[in-house]
């Protein structure tokens, strides 16, 4: 008998969850974690019963982000996420701190399989899940776990950089493949404002891959020069400034009536 | 204490499995567990026990089997054992049980973390396997009519 029982237990917790939300890139450094944390703590705003879950097992920027500092409670209904700012945070930032964890294939995919597998959430209207660039074993095992739920939806960020083209192709027909429902392209570090001019250094999100996968830009995140200096303060992301706190309540609204009553 | 969640894993995958071959009784169930989780398994054995009642799986009977942990490092080709690794573990991270106000390393709840928590006794190096004594899952399954 060959079953993976952490596994099959990380994946029904997620199949409890109201909403799961994977945030997803291809490629690095482009703000996933930001827009995560930003789209948590908005949700968290609104009312909703939000978890947050980083598997960025070897650069987990999520409790950096939100300041989330403790140790992780166990009780007999499992690990405890930490709370902070209204929503559950879960993270192997909190396990291991800074230290390195050289770690791969099953390896990897099993501590992910534990980590899921004994968190409870309690009721969640929304879990966000953040995930590292690339498509290696976390994007698999999150692959892999949410394979025929129904309550899933991606989203993928991305700044409009022709660099960025070809990787999120590739990430767009992998879901496909799979069969994952993409919510929309969250176009990041879109543009700024100078003197009342807009300026688009990276010029716009590649048409033609919007209309290749019948998808939508959702939203446009202005590059926010304050951004880092609000996270260093203490600050939180979604609140920066006033134009990027008004984009992420209107990407919240495209995500929540993406779903149709 | 969270034998009681892994006592929950165990019996829904089991039942799960047993409903989908439409069998209606299992007589033996093998687990085996790696010596790094620490399970305590008066406890597991007790929650199994609570959680078959009115399931397939009541009157099955559960054994409980450790396998031993080894570590083989990459970079200089030591081994070593669970008591070598556990001498070694940190202090400074730790997960706090509740009620018992006990604090547990990482490791005893997720023992994939080992290469973020350990080091090779010989050469300092992360980079080694965990060869043995990790996971839980089952080894044997005899079913019945
Ligand atoms: N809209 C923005 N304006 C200004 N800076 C931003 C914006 N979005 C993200 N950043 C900054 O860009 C950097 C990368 O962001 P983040 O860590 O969220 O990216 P990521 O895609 O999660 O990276 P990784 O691939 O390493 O996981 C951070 O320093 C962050 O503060
Ligand atoms: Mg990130
Ligand atoms: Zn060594």
């Amino acid at each position: 008998m060959d079953r993976d029982i952490l596994f099959e237990r990380g994946r029904r917790n997620l199949s409890r969850i109201g909403r799961i939300i994977t945030i997803a890139a291809g490629k690095g450094g482009v703000g996933k974690s930001v827009v995560a944390a930003s789209l948590a703590l908005t949700l968290g705003e609104r009312g909703k019963n939000v978890g947050l879950l980083d598997l960025d097992v070897h650069g987990p920027s999520i409790p950096d982000i939100l300041h989330a500092r403790g140790e992780i409670v166990a009780s007999k209904e499992g690990l405890k996420p930490l709370s902070v700012h209204g929503i559950k945070v879960m993270s192997t930032g909190m396990l291991i701190g800074d230290n390195p964890l050289p770690t791969k294939g099953e390896d990897k995919r099993n501590l992910i399989s534990f980590l899921v597998g004994l968190t409870n959430w309690g009721n969640l209207d929304y879990l966000i899940i953040d995930l590292p660039p690339g498509t290696g074993d976390e994007t698999i095992w999150v692959l892999r776990a949410l394979r025929g739920l129904k309550n899933v939806g991606v989203l993928v960020v991305t700044t409009p950089s022709i660099l960025a083209v070809s990787v999120v192709r590739r990430l767009l027909s992998m879901l496909e493949d799979e069969k994952i429902r993409v919510i929309g392209i969250v176009e990041n570090m879109a543009y700024f404002n100078c003197e009342g001019k807009v300026y688009r250094p990276f010029g716009r999100f590649s048409e033609e891959l919007v209309r290749r996968f019948k998808l939508r830009v959702i939203a446009s995140l202005p590059i926010d020069p304050s951004l880092e200096q609000t996270i260093y303060d203490g600050g939180l992301p979604h609140r920066s400034s006033e134009e990027l706190k008004s984009a992420f309540y209107r990407l919240c609204d495209v995500v929540e009536s993406s779903w149709g009553e | 204490m969270h034998e009681w969640t892994l006592a929950e894993a165990i019996v829904e995958s089991l039942n799960s499995f047993v409903e989908q071959n439409g069998r209606k009784k299992v007589l033996e169930v093998e687990i085996l567990y790696g010596e790094m989780m620490e399970l305590d398994t008066d406890i597991l054995s007790y929650a199994i026990e609570e959680l078959v009642k009115g399931t397939v799986l009541e009157g099955a009977k559960f054994s409980l089997k450790e396998e031993k942990a080894l570590f083989k490092c990459n970079a200089c080709g030591a081994t070593w054992d669970f008591e070598t690794a556990h001498k070694m573990l940190s202090h400074e991270f730790g997960i706090l049980e509740e009620p018992s106000g006990a604090r547990e390393s990482p490791l005893h709840f997720i023992p994939d973390l080992a290469q973020a928590l350990l080091k090779c006794p010989r050469c300092g190096s992360r980079d080694f396997e965990a060869i043995s004594g990790k996971g839980i899952r089952v080894a044997r399954m005899v079913l019945g009519r």
